[in-house]
């Protein structure tokens, strides 16, 4: 694989470390404060090489914080951060990056109006000659971003079509893959599956389990508790700012996970009280309902 | 989001994503790639009115009048060129006008006043310019506010400051003639002297056009610094999530615009001698202008440089053809305006059909 | 991706050329020629300074900013402000309802007498009402020829631009010109009009008008320089403010014409050019005075009651020509800028 001077000694390669190793990114208690608005605080995070694991949540439980936290867009204001067992505190993504972390963003992943080979190099392109005349190796950076595409499964027979012209998994996909190519051990995906349809969503997940194949350490961000179970090792939910549940694979199930998410004991009440008040057959209400339920029907 | 797209699927070995070719997926024909260009409309636009004057006004036929077409394009056009590449990075910049004079007014007062010689006074121009573009730049990313309001400030302070300073310094609002002092010559060859081509005489500032709109275009295309132009000019926080260095790719955008508003701000003295501290109001609106015509989009992440090159040409062509044609000048603007907007027309139609799917 | 080097390129650049033009500056590149040493302008003599009390006069004009035409009609106002021990208090907007504003303005301060121009009259009409209900004196100055009397203007001091034209278009027939082009820097501007008109009006070759952006010299240039393409047969080319006659003596240069150069207005540069017979002739209305006398008339009427003309005719400055054969009377005092 090719670094390119952004990879990491060390990097995890597929089959490497077990899991018992230091974590690749360990969250002890870490929060953020924004002036009085605690935006998320308590929580603790594990992410070890060739897993999965998902932070789940609904709008506005703090996910998006914990990420911005992660990649470097935001510094903590309290607990710890640990990259390979030791404490940093990031101030630039590129900070993250250097030390093998990469965003791939639900809206950030790409410049829509730009060429797919120069956004896949983007921030960090290839070039040939000396000073002043140092220019990109255009060449070189179209045939790798072929062949790293390729490798992940997705074709295009037109490198210079904008990256806009793509479709939304594409595009996720794009930004996946130029994470894993430049020496990503860790990646962090924000809600990649949000704005997706089905089969799009298949697409992404596919990608996600390569990821884990070859090794990286993969957080998953959604709110989508099906998307998660299919691929994740390991799942934390968020709520109001702060952990509902972590738990590994095996122990928990999908329905446990889905009421998490839904709110747990609050959604329990609430399935109890319906079935009292109409007769609602418990089957039938909708998965994922939790607060958003309208206050009007009970 | 537009749609599926032209994209195959071909599965490889874990097959994600796998799919067949859709039936909505056709390649583009390569004669429409080019087309696709951002200054291919305007290359277009360019050539029509150029051939309309051609027939439309004989006293255009000879060579000097083409030089003479040049030569108010290229003052146009080396401006245009830091304005085209400012927008692609999704920045304006409307102090550029008077920043020309700014930096004219700074040369000449500095090396009169102190008895200078006069590249001293050019050197400390260049300084000056790049520090008001450094400003300008500075204030707009720091306070996240629109270029617009930034620069529409400091246009207004540089148009009060020009004529404060040089009533202040010189009591009339035109500096003096610089002409006999030493280092004049030298520096007349270099920003406003002209040369023979086939006895011809073409102004220097042609040459020098054509020399930055290349290298504007090689760095915009070809250099890791041009990528980053149209990155953070496309989506600003992917371009710094993907770790481009944003803040130092706008700032050095509008330096750049100094150092173009610096070199004109050059020619104006080394050729007049003297700098009326009123002028250069209203041509940041020409030099952008050239920059859309050439095919530069106003909200940013797309464009060329070597656009705003026809662009200026094309209202350089148009500026003087008209009074070349003879026809009546009380209708000049009319004329102008309609000629400058039938190019944008085309420029777009050529736009629409090079990207329809 | 080295990163060390890229961020020191970023600050070593614009370090570079600082240090650069500093080191050029300190190490003295001197001039040996021209510049401020070479002008060492003897200073004004020092005129008397009336003893009567001190008074305030507002000065409103509708200068666009940078002209040098308003700083010389300003100079003289101000030396008739030093000499009367008056308090001048000058402001300017080429926008007529801003004008209109300005002299309220000077209204509500209760001035002690205002100078006015009056380029759009009727703008100021009700303004001028209203000074004269508070009782201060207002004379006109420049422009308004036409219209001071019916304003209720104390007095006028001005020129006459369609008068102004005219003499230019007889100046022109005596120098045997045949076809002139006259160059209109500010598209719409009624003065500027007038002159064209005027010159017109009495001139027995033919007139052709072109409009060229004046806020911008090198376009001014090419346009020039392409109308001298388009028509060979122009003779000579009439601009209509004096910076613009040194740009069409370079225009004429770069068209390879032999057309000559006349111009209204006068500055310092253009006395060089008149002399060194690049410029044939300037017609003058003596912005100075204009100034000077608005002032001292205002002055005048506090303190002794006199008023110019009457109150029935205009103070005419101009027009007054400066050629090659009386151009070294006026080099002197354009030098200083009060010319």
């Amino acid at each position: 694989m090719n670094h390119d001077g952004t990879g990491i000694p060390g990097v995890a390669l597929p089959g490497a470390p077990a899991p018992k190793d230091t974590p690749l990114v360990e969250l002890r208690r870490a929060g953020k404060s924004y002036g009085n608005v605690r935006a998320l605080y308590g929580v603790d995070l594990v992410v070890r090489a060739g897993r999965v694991t998902c932070v789940l949540g609904d709008n506005g439980a703090g996910k998006s914080t914990l990420i911005k936290i992660i990649s470097g867009l935001h510094r903590h204001t309290e607990g710890d951060f640990l990259v390979d067992g030791r404490p940093v505190r990031f101030g630039t993504p590129r900070d993250a990056l250097d030390q093998g972390i990469a965003a791939v963003y639900q809206d950030l992943a790409t410049v829509p109006l730009m060429p797919v080979w120069r956004n896949f190099f983007l921030g960090s392109e290839l070039t040939r000659g000396r000073r002043p005349l140092r220019r990109l190796d255009i060449p070189r950076m179209k045939e790798t971003a072929d062949r790293e595409l390729r490798r992940m499964g997705i074709v295009l027979d037109d490198l210079e079509q904008p990256v806009g012209t793509l479709s939304g998994g594409q595009r996720q996909c794009v930004a996946i893959a130029r994470a894993v190519h430049f020496g990503a051990r860790v990646l962090i995906l924000d809600e990649p599956t949000a704005a997706l349809g089905v089969k799009q969503s298949g697409v992404v997940l596919k990608y996600i389990a390569a990821a884990r194949e070859r090794g990286l350490g993969v957080v998953f961000i959604t709110h989508n508790p099906h998307h998660a179970y299919m691929v994740g090792d390991h799942f934390s939910v968020l709520r109001l700012g702060t952990l509902e549940l972590s738990a590994e694979r095996c122990d928990t199930t999908l329905d446990q996970l889905t009421d998490h998410m839904a709110g747990g004991a609050e959604l329990a009440t609430l399935k109890h009280e319906l079935s009292q008040v109409h007769g609602v057959d418990l089957d039938a209400v909708p998965e994922g309902l939790g607060d958003t339920f309208p206050e009007g029907t009970t | 989001m537009s749609g599926g797209g032209r994209t195959v699927g071909a599965p490889p070995a874990p097959a994600p994503g796998a799919g067949p070719r859709d039936g909505r997926t056709t390649r583009r024909p390569p004669a429409l790639r080019l087309l696709a260009r951002p200054e291919v409309g305007v290359f277009l636009g360019a050539v029509a009115v150029l051939v309309f004057f051609l027939i439309a006004a004989p006293a255009v036929r000879q060579g000097g009048s083409m030089a003479t077409v040049l030569y108010q394009s290229s003052t146009i056009g080396i401006m245009a060129l830091p304005v085209a590449l400012l927008m692609i990075g999704g920045e304006f910049d409307l102090s550029c006008g008077v920043a020309v004079i700014t930096s004219a007014l700074t040369a000449s007062m500095l090396s009169y006043q102190l008895t200078l010689n006069v590249w001293t006074g050019v050197l400390a121009a260049l300084a000056a310019s790049l520090a008001v573009g450094a400003l300008n730049g500075w204030m707009v990313v720091r306070t996240g506010l629109p270029s617009f309001l930034v620069t529409l400030g400091t246009f207004l302070i540089l148009q009060g400051v020009n004529l404060a300073v040089t009533k202040l310094v010189t009591g009339n609002v035109a500096t003096d003639d610089v002409s006999d002092m030493d280092g004049f010559g030298q520096a007349k060859k270099v920003f406003a002297s002209s040369f023979d081509v086939a006895g011809v005489q073409v102004r220097i500032t042609v040459l020098w056009w054509l020399v930055f709109a290349a290298l504007a275009t090689w760095v915009l295309l070809r250099t890791r610094y041009g990528n980053w132009i149209f990155a953070v000019g496309g989506d600003q926080d992917s371009a710094r999530a993907v770790g481009v260095p944003v803040r130092f790719t706008k700032i050095t955008l509008f330096m750049l615009v100094g150092l173009g508003a610096w070199f004109v701000g050059m020619h104006n003295l080394f050729s007049f001698d003297t700098v009326q501290s009123g002028e250069g109001v209203g041509n940041e609106l020409i030099y952008i202008a050239a920059a859309v015509i050439g095919g530069c989009l106003l909200t940013g992440g797309y464009g060329s440089a070597i656009g705003s090159l026809f662009g200026a040409f094309m209202f350089g062509m148009v500026n003087q053809g008209i009074v070349y044609a003879g026809w009546n000048p009380d209708w000049f603007k009319a004329f102008l305006g309609v000629m400058l907007l039938g190019a944008v027309l085309i420029n777009l139609w050529v736009r629409r059909t090079a990207t329809r799917r | 991706m080295d990163r060390s080097s890229r961020s020191g390129s970023r600050t070593s650049v614009p370090l570079v050329a600082v240090v650069a033009a500093a080191a050029l500056a300190l190490t003295g590149c001197s001039s040996g020629h021209g510049g401020k040493k070479a002008e060492q302008a003897e200073a004004n003599a020092a005129a008397g300074k009336a003893d009567t009390p001190r008074m305030t006069v507002a000065l409103v004009t509708h200068q666009a900013p940078g002209d040098t035409f308003w700083d010389t009609v300003r100079k003289g106002a101000e030396a008739a402000a030093a000499k009367d021990n008056i308090k001048l208090v000058y402001s300017a907007d080429p926008n007529a309802g801003n004008q209109a504003n300005l002299v309220q303005n000077a209204v509500d301060q209760k001035v002690d007498g205002i100078a006015v121009t009056l380029a759009k009259p009727d703008a100021l009409k009700s303004v001028l009402a209203r000074a004269e209900r508070a009782h201060i004196p207002v004379v006109g100055l420049n422009s308004g020829l036409a219209d001071w009397k019916r304003l209720g203007l104390l007095e006028f001091f001005g020129q006459d631009e369609s008068v102004a034209g005219e003499a230019f278009g007889r100046k022109l027939n005596t120098a045997g010109a045949e076809k002139v082009v006259c160059v209109v820097h500010e598209q719409g501007n009624v003065g500027l009009t007038q002159r064209c008109d005027g010159l017109r009006k009495t001139f027995e070759g033919t007139t052709e008008t072109l409009y060229v952006n004046g806020a911008d010299m090198p376009s001014v240039r090419a346009t020039i320089t392409a109308k001298l393409k388009q028509d060979t047969s122009i003779d000579t080319v009439v601009t209509l403010g004096a910076p613009f006659a040194a740009t069409a003596v370079r225009s004429v240069d770069d068209a390879g014409s032999k057309a000559k150069v006349a111009t209204f207005d006068l500055n310092k540069d253009l006395v060089t050019a008149v002399r060194d017979g690049s410029v044939e002739f300037a017609v003058d209305q003596q912005p100075y005075l204009q100034g000077y006398l608005a002032v001292d008339a205002l002055w005048l009427y506090k303190y002794n009651g006199n008023y110019s003309g009457g109150g029935v005719a205009p103070v005419l400055t101009g027009p007054a020509f400066v050629d090659r054969s009386d151009v070294g009377e006026v080099a002197g005092f354009a030098a200083k800028g009060t010319r």
